[in-house]
């Protein structure tokens, strides 16, 4: 027999968390200390969480946006028990177009979804305390061709009384899957909740068929019933053969197909 | 992170004990797990979350406080002790701490906690498939098997289960499906119009023994790389298309050499008898067919003769030993001294430290009884190269000697492994003959 030292860990499925994270000049003062705070938490919450969870290969991207945006790990996603949040600063424009190209341009396999073993749709949280400075219009548009974007679990903040709540809306393809709030303290609450929802969600059993959905994790942690984090889903198996997408592309997937 | 309760809250339960709260331990996907005080004694308590409790709370709430009532079924469950009064639209219940030296199944899976050896991983299928066997067979079903169920000593293969809070008379709906990837095909299939019940247990509970043995899912072979497991992918991989990593007839769902290593390494050393339940559990038929999937009898049965078929080597290595004779250590290249066999009805075990004879291996037998020892095999204190069969039962045997003469073995008493040897075991229903023949003999 092998020794049991001899066998590796189970395959996962990799699990990707993309956060888009608006650090314009309008979040100086406390609400960039509350997010640099909040992202600390969470990510030192979900540690613990997924420390023993062997539903998924949990893996954290980190966009953040002004004038300009930056990965926070630019060379890919990084394993959530590996990564450690390093304070923030904020300053500049919000240039929300800008971040949307640049998130489109690495939700692919050959981006920051890479794997061997392949992955669950990912999630994407993305949050605003303004209005974009830029025309995110085009960039809208564009990311909305990938397929790996519009399959995603999303989830808004729009965070105090001048975020784009309707372009937030727009982004995550769902007004229900929006939070709008002007309390930093219920922002960093909701968000660390929405970071583990995200992650339990994947492996929870539960006693409905539907799938999970930003506005069923929504639902969840605003205190509704709670018993419908998920909703139902139009997937015809998108992700399938012959989808010859440039930016879904699969390569050779055909010896995986059943149809 | 905390729950909403602080050290020193107060909550009454239906038995009129009191229950105070010491401190958060853990979050669950259902609810909160607190270190308490309950009636002076250490204990946990898990508070359910607003919408968590089944669709019909009222019903869910009953259900447990009948479990409550009834008691654990075994001491291998976290049972409910007690249940609390409704507060703010919610409850809880009371069950024991896990002991410090019991792990979550997950951390076996991610290869963070290890069995001291394979046996003792045979060990703890055995404790798992035994106590669904006594819990099923007393009307229950579990209805939500799943690798969150277990805390598991990686010592000696105790294992406790947890989370029993669906278990209900079978076939009575708690409005929960189960697990992704843990749920039976038809559960999956049925999107929420079938309900979990026996035959869905007994299909993860072997897709939980597949994994404790191979490390892998059973149904997650290269089918399962797909670049993005979307729900509709999901459906058919463990709902519509199943098909085991191990398929003999359908390869492609088959191993990847790099991904799937540990079945691979796995499977070629399982016994063939092994193999063969697994290809049943997993067969097309048993996937749609539930009522043709092995019943817990038949995995006690494999388990307790593969128990007994690993020995250990010298030097350290666990060894399968088959009963086509003389076996070799794969890892230092050593024969493995095994002269004689402890021969049943229609198997043999080698005779050999540390192994033993299981009340299932004696014909039919009373519930609680299958795993108790009737004997168990060790080397003598004086002279090492002797190796003895203990009589562990409550009753003596008759054992007849190669010439024909007969003795009498009292509990506790040995008797000398030789050649020839007949025992008449006798158990609480009637007689059992064992024998112990010569390695070379054997079947």
């Amino acid at each position: 027999m092998p020794r049991t030292e001899e066998l590796g860990g189970i395959p996962r499925k990799q699990l990707n968390i993309f956060y888009v994270l608006d650090t314009s000049g309008s979040m100086d003062g406390v609400p960039i200390a509350t997010l640099n705070r909040t992202m600390s938490e969470t990510i030192s919450s979900v540690k613990q969480l997924v420390e023993k969870t062997a539903d998924a290969l949990v893996k954290i991207s980190v966009l953040l946006f002004n004038s300009s945006c930056q990965w926070v790990q630019p060379k890919g996603a990084e394993r959530l028990e590996d990564f450690i949040w390093e304070d923030v600063k904020a300053g500049g424009m919000t240039e929300m177009g800008l971040a949307l190209k640049e998130l489109n341009s690495k939700m692919s396999r050959k981006g920051f979804i890479e794997s061997d073993i392949g992955s669950y749709l990912p999630v994407i949280i993305i949050m605003t305390d303004g209005r974009p400075t830029d025309e995110p219009d085009e960039a809208l548009e564009e990311i909305k061709k990938n397929k790996w974007f519009t399959k995603a679990v999303k989830i808004g903040f729009a965070l105090g009384p001048c975020a784009d709540v309707n372009l937030l809306e727009k982004i995550v393809q769902d007004s229900e899957a929006v939070i709008k709030t002007d309390s930093l303290e219920t922002f960093a609450r909701l968000f660390k909740k929405a970071t583990v929802n995200s992650i339990v969600m994947q492996g929870q059993s539960r006693t409905t068929a539907d799938v999970v959905t930003g506005k069923g994790i929504v639902n969840e942690i605003m205190g509704g019933d709670g018993d419908d984090p998920y909703g139902f889903s139009d997937d015809d198996d998108l992700f399938g053969l012959g989808d010859d997408s440039d930016v879904f592309e699969f390569g050779d997937d055909s010896e995986y197909g059943y149809d | 992170m905390e729950g909403k309760f602080k050290k020193g809250k107060q909550i009454q339960t239906i038995n009129g004990k009191t229950v105070v709260v010491e401190e958060w331990l853990a979050e669950g996907g259902q609810g909160d797990i607190y270190r308490i005080l309950y009636g002076g004694e250490e204990k946990a308590l898990k508070w359910y979350k607003l919408g968590k409790m089944g669709k019909t709370p009222k019903a869910f709430y009953e259900n447990l406080k009948n479990n409550v009532l009834k008691g654990a079924p075994s001491d291998a469950f976290l049972w409910p002790l007690d249940i609390t009064s409704w507060e703010e639209n919610s409850f809880g219940y009371i069950m024991d701490l896990r002991p410090e030296e019991y792990h979550e199944m997950t951390e076996f899976m991610l290869a963070k906690v290890r069995f001291k050896s394979y046996r003792i991983a045979v060990d703890a299928a055995l404790n798992i498939v035994n106590a669904y066997r006594i819990l099923h067979n007393q009307g229950y079903s579990y209805q939500d098997l799943n690798d969150g169920n277990f805390f598991i000593n990686p010592e000696n293969g105790k294992v406790l289960i947890c989370d029993n809070d669906n278990v209900a008379p079978d076939n009575v709906e708690t409005g929960m499906l189960g697990k992704p990837r843990y749920m039976a095909p038809e559960i999956v299939k049925g999107k929420g119009k079938i309900k979990p019940n026996y035959y869905s247990d007994l299909f993860s509970m072997s897709v939980i023994i597949f994994i404790l043995f191979c490390l892998n899912h059973p149904l997650e072979g290269k089918r399962f790389l797909v670049p993005a497991l979307t729900p509709a992918r999901q459906e058919v991989l463990y709902g519509t298309k199943p098909l085991f990593i191990m398929d003999e007839d359908d390869k492609s769902n088959g191993p990847d050499p790099v991904i799937h290593r540990n079945s691979i390494l796995v499977w070629e050393c399982l016994p063939g008898y092994m193999k063969d339940i697994f290809l049943k559990a997993f067969s097309q038929t048993a996937m749609e067919k539930p009522g043709t999937r092995p019943r817990e009898k038949d995995w006690l049965d494999v388990l307790v003769r593969f128990r007994n078929d690993i020995v250990r080597c010298r030097c350290g290595n666990d060894v399968f030993v088959s009963e086509e004779g003389p076996c070799t250590c794969e890892k230092c290249g050593k024969k493995l001294h095994i002269p004689y066999r402890v021969q049943f009805d229609s198997y043999s075990i080698p005779a050999f430290p540390g192994n033993r004879i299981y009340r299932v291996q004696l014909g039919i037998c009373d519930e609680a009884k299958v795993l108790a020892c009737i004997a168990g095999m060790g080397v003598s204190k004086k002279d090492p190269s002797i190796l003895r069969l203990v009589n562990l039962s409550s009753k003596s045997w008759n054992v007849t000697n190669r010439e024909g003469k007969l003795v009498k073995i009292r509990p506790q008493e040995a008797i000398r492994i030789k050649d020839g040897i007949n025992l008449e075991i006798s158990t609480e229903i009637g007689t059992e003959t064992v024998k112990i023949i010569r390695n070379d003999a054997a079947k």
